[in-house]
């Protein structure tokens, strides 16, 4: 997550150096009287940089996606006792004879 | 933890829905969320400052969607059932939510770079 945001903080300085250098070349073209077609051929590759670094932040900064299955290794249900259907307290059932035998009265 | 499945006591085929973490499924939409806006932002900023007007800005958002697209696919490991219900949610979602966003910073740019 570091080098994405490393990432993508390069790829905004190099879009604002990009964006100078084009004013700096629109007042250039402004004092030889020049039609504006496109930025110079560095200024765009800068862009295309930029835009790469970019992507590259997007893509790694977010966190990592988590997979949605319930019997993935990473979902496996750790957390038993805090979930609300199995929690565990200190009762007195525990005194009770344990008989596996007992059946429920028809 | 909520999950999402069948309601059926015994889990009939019949009424069988896919069951999923929701928790998970949530955070793996707004991490892509956040992807689109953010790359919405900056190619809104890239196309302001290239002068691009009219429609050529347009297939430039679209291109870079679809750039931000095969990059999700790509992290998500082509395999969309582990960990999204479907593949819209990848290629979808956010791609008009984020041409607002987009307008907004190419018009911004372009005006700034361009007009003051």
């Amino acid at each position: 997550m570091r080098v994405g945001f490393m990432a993508g903080i390069l790829g905004g300085i190099l879009l604002a150096h990009a964006g100078y250098a084009t004013i700096q070349y629109r007042g250039m073209l402004k004092i030889v009287e020049e039609e504006f077609s496109r930025p110079p051929m560095n200024v765009v590759v800068e862009l295309l940089l930029g835009l790469a670094f970019c992507i590259w932040a997007a893509l790694a900064a977010p966190a990592k996606f988590r997979s949605i299955h319930p019997d993935s290794e990473e979902n496996r249900i750790v957390s038993l006792p805090t979930n609300l259907d199995f929690m565990i307290f200190n009762h007195r059932g525990k005194v009770f004879p344990c008989n596996a035998e007992y059946k429920l009265k028809k | 933890m909520v999950w999402e499945g069948d309601r059926g006591a015994s889990g009939g085929a019949e009424d069988d829905l896919p069951i999923f973490n929701a928790e998970n499924l949530q955070s793996n939409v707004k991490s892509i969320y956040y992807s689109r806006t953010f790359l919405s932002i900056i190619g809104g900023v890239i196309a302001g400052i290239w002068g691009f007007t009219g429609f050529t800005g347009f297939i430039f958002y679209f291109l870079v969607m679809a750039a931000a697209s095969f990059g999700l696919a790509t992290q998500a490991k082509f395999s969309v059932c582990t960990y999204f219900d479907s593949w819209n949610r990848i290629f979808l979602d956010g791609i008009f939510g984020g041409l607002m966003s987009f307008v907004l910073f190419w018009t911004f740019a372009y005006d700034i770079v361009h007009i003051f």
